[in-house]
């Protein structure tokens, strides 16, 4: 007994010791985050100019990729890191760089095992490498950490998927957002919901995930949706990661006898939790996720059957209507076995941004590379956002904005914005036919 | 053995009071979800239980605490998704092979692995069983990807006929819903239970296991082979999630940490239970699903585990021998 104490006592320490580290780590770097922005601002300024210099037989242009390849997220880790494996690949059958000589990319991979401290240290790592700039690292917490190292050494990092607000209220110059931010993510969620059914929503039940992510999300989209005359009767936090049955959070939403049940979180709790809307058949219009992690996913499809069937959700979403994207998709699905997911998608879109800014840069100096990016404008991109990709002063992209899909006919189709619409949503729609 | 009746009316007591003085404020306004909340907890209960018992006697009897046995849970639902993926094994038919097949493979661990380390410093030991874990969970990475996934049984809402009654589930009890799978799960973890407690009361391969448990010199000079019944208790203990990985499959995700998730769970479910106890195990399990659905419906905005750890520090302050633990000599 006592040993066992021991261990239970040390492993407890451990833990705590981890999670300190954590935000020590966070607080430390917000407050040394300020000082070197100005320095490589003003160096980026007099470096636009750089006449291209003749570059000498083409040598690689590193770049790094940050996400958790291994731990309970390593799904969407991989799947991301081949979504970059790809874009570089193409890059470099296409001729590499044309600008430095037809320098090839090489991407550098790097695992966070989910853990920001772990993300902070591999950052560091690749910085140390030499890599013109950095992506990840699908989650808040861990590029909160990645952001402040890169902003500290002055190498830009493009986020592919990355929600919470915070990461670029710090006044960074070198950190840039494809995704929208979760303010986008909960204001569009209630948006979209207003728009779907006007007056026939009046009320919301709130299940989400008690982390930073799935907070903040709730937040904005209980704000917007005071706006919209949309009350928000519960907010029910639940822990992602340790939970192996939702039926008793989603029974208590059902409780409240809410128009419609929103959910936000990532894939796993998100499985239990429409399982748990479905054995309960809740009396609800429809159950929509907001910044969900599964509901829109062919995976999601792939397991559940007809039950996935009239599931929402409002995520970023890549632009499905174009022919270009399917070729993309077809061809992730046959080299890697499994379809790709929106998330793998801003991996291989944010490999495609880095790329026109070193081609606009000619350069691979990571303070050009950050000068081209704040200039970047692509319109020939991935997503299905309302128009290029471009970055504001903090370093968000202006145009993105989450799509509202569901899954009709047994597949994940997007129907609002208007002008993205594949198929007109069913609503009020629950595979049980609840209201 | 004394104070074994007594612990027993404590746990009675303790779940009496909490469903007494959870009714009263709640019962009228919000019967269903109280009623949910009660079902959810004892069927997941049961699933902790049955993931508990095999750490918990693994330790009381090899005095090891075994950081690999969620991951060896991960093993066990692996091969029955597999078996269902490409033989289209039922799961619960799956069990026939899955129980076997951990037993050999914790039979395996223990003679090649834990054994050498035996006498060595606890935390050898502790550095081992986790490296073993890791190993599992990164090879599982390597050849199943993290991606999660999951299967749905084609007659998980079905009409049974059962002939007096028939039950058409998902069934309502008192307005909660109790799903087919986690039903199945449940009684099985209570069958299995029993099953393992006759084991080791019963027969004479039990009283072996108990004499290595109590007095491992004394066992041996009457003639038992003490390193053998390490390596058979090993392998029961892997047993035991080796059913409860084909078990929850229906219910759960497929990835590599799922039976990790289970690890820590377990971990309170052994405190709670007392160290190396059958019964400790199966009361402590349904004990944590109870508190963890209790702690979701009456503290908000705050993560079910809080009233898991209150009720763990609160037996290692007052009772840190367990409900059904031997007092420390």
């Amino acid at each position: 007994m006592r040993k066992f104490t021991i261990y239970l006592a040390l492993l407890l320490s451990l833990v705590m010791i981890a999670a300190a580290c954590v935000s020590e780590a966070e607080e430390t770097t917000t407050t040394t985050a300020a000082e070197p922005t100005e320095t490589t601002q003003a160096e980026t300024t007099t470096t636009t100019t750089a006449e291209d210099e003749p570059p000498e037989a083409a040598e690689p242009v590193k770049i790094g990729s940050i996400h958790p390849l291994t731990g309970g997220l390593a799904g969407a880790g991989n799947r991301m890191d081949n979504g970059a494996k790809m874009a570089v690949e193409e890059i470099n059958a296409a001729g590499g760089i044309t600008s430095l000589g037809g320098a090839p990319l090489e991407l550098v991979s790097a695992d966070s095992t989910g853990a920001a401290e772990v993300g902070q240290s591999e950052a560091e790592r690749l910085i140390g490498d030499g890599v013109s700039a950095i992506i990840g690292t699908y989650q808040s917490a861990v590029t909160t950490n990645v952001a402040a190292i890169s902003e500290r050494d002055g190498v830009p990092l493009v986020i592919d998927v990355a929600v919470a607000d915070s990461i670029l209220d710090q006044g960074y110059a070198n950190v840039f957002r494809i995704q929208p931010n979760a303010t986008s993510m909960g204001a569009n969620g209630a948006k979209f919901l207003n728009e779907l059914a006007g007056d026939e929503i009046k009320t919301v039940a709130y299940l989400h995930d008690e982390t930073g992510f799935g907070v903040s999300v709730a937040d904005a989209f209980e704000a917007a949706a005071a706006e919209y005359g949309i009350e928000v009767l519960a907010r029910i936090p639940y822990p992602p990661f340790e939970v192996t049955d939702l039926t008793t959070e989603m029974s208590q939403a059902a409780a409240t006898s809410p128009d419609v049940i929103v959910i936000t979180g990532y894939y796993n709790d998100g499985l239990l939790a429409a399982r748990a809307a479905t054995d309960l058949e809740v009396d609800v219009k429809a159950v929509v996720g907001v910044a969900q992690g599964a509901f829109h996913t062919p995976q999601f499809v792939a397991d559940f059957g007809t039950d996935a069937e009239l599931f929402y959700n409002s995520n970023y979403h890549f632009n499905a209507s174009d022919p270009k994207v399917k070729a993309v998709l077809d061809k992730f699905e046959s080299t890697y076995g499994e379809p790709m997911d929106t998330e793998a998608m801003l991996s291989y879109q944010a490999i495609y941004v880095i790329a026109d800014a070193l081609e606009r840069a000619g350069s691979a100096d990571p303070a050009e590379v950050r000068a081209a990016l704040a200039d970047t404008n692509i319109t020939d991109h991935f997503m299905a956002y309302p128009g290029p990709i471009t970055f504001d002063e903090t370093g968000e992209n202006v145009n993105a904005q989450p799509v509202l899909m569901q899954v009709v006919d047994g597949a994940v189709q997007q129907v609002y914005p208007l002008d993205l619409r594949e198929t007109d949503p069913v609503f009020p729609g629950t595979p049980w036919g609840g209201s | 053995m004394r104070g074994r009746p007594r612990n027993a009316i404590w746990a009675a007591l303790a779940i009496v009071a909490g469903l007494l003085l959870t009714q009263s404020t709640w019962w009228d306004t919000n019967q269903t979800v109280f009623a949910q909340a009660v079902v959810s907890g004892l069927l997941i209960g049961g699933v902790y239980s049955l993931v508990a018992m095999g750490l918990s006697l693994v330790f009381g009897v090899l005095d090891i605490i075994n950081f690999a046995h969620g991951a060896l849970m991960t093993i066990a639902i692996y091969v029955s998704y597999l078996l269902f993926l490409n033989q289209g094994v039922d799961p619960y038919l799956s069990l026939f092979i899955t129980i076997p097949l951990m037993f050999i493979l914790g039979v395996g661990i223990q003679r090649f692995a834990i054994n050498p380390v035996m006498d060595a410093p606890i935390h050898n030991q502790l550095l081992l069983t986790l490296g073993i874990a890791i190993i599992i969970e990164n090879l599982a990475l390597v050849f199943f990807t993290g991606t999660p996934r999951s299967i749905e049984l084609s007659y998980a809402r079905n009409e049974f006929d059962l002939g007096p009654i028939t039950l058409d589930f998902p069934v309502k009890v008192f307005g909660a819903v109790v799903t087919l799978p986690k039903l199945i799960a449940f009684i099985m973890a209570l069958l299995l239970a029993a099953l393992l407690y006759l084991l080791i009361k019963r027969t004479q391969l039990g009283a072996a296991i108990r004499a290595a448990a109590q007095e491992p010199e004394g066992a041996e000079l009457v003639g038992i082979d003490v390193r053998r019944i390490y390596t058979i208790t090993f392998g029961i203990g892997a047993a035991c999630v080796g059913a409860a990985g084909a078990l929850v499959i229906p219910f759960l995700f497929v990835s590599p940490t799922a039976g990790a998730t289970f690890n820590i769970i377990a971990f309170i479910v052994v405190v709670l239970g007392g160290m190396g106890s059958i019964p400790g195990a199966l009361v402590g399990g349904l004990v944590i699903g109870l508190t963890q659905e209790m702690t979701q419906l009456f503290v908000s905005g705050s993560s079910k585990l809080l009233g898991v750890f209150v009720v763990f520090l609160a037996v290692l302050l007052f009772r840190p021998e367990g409900l059904f633990g031997r007092v420390q000599r």
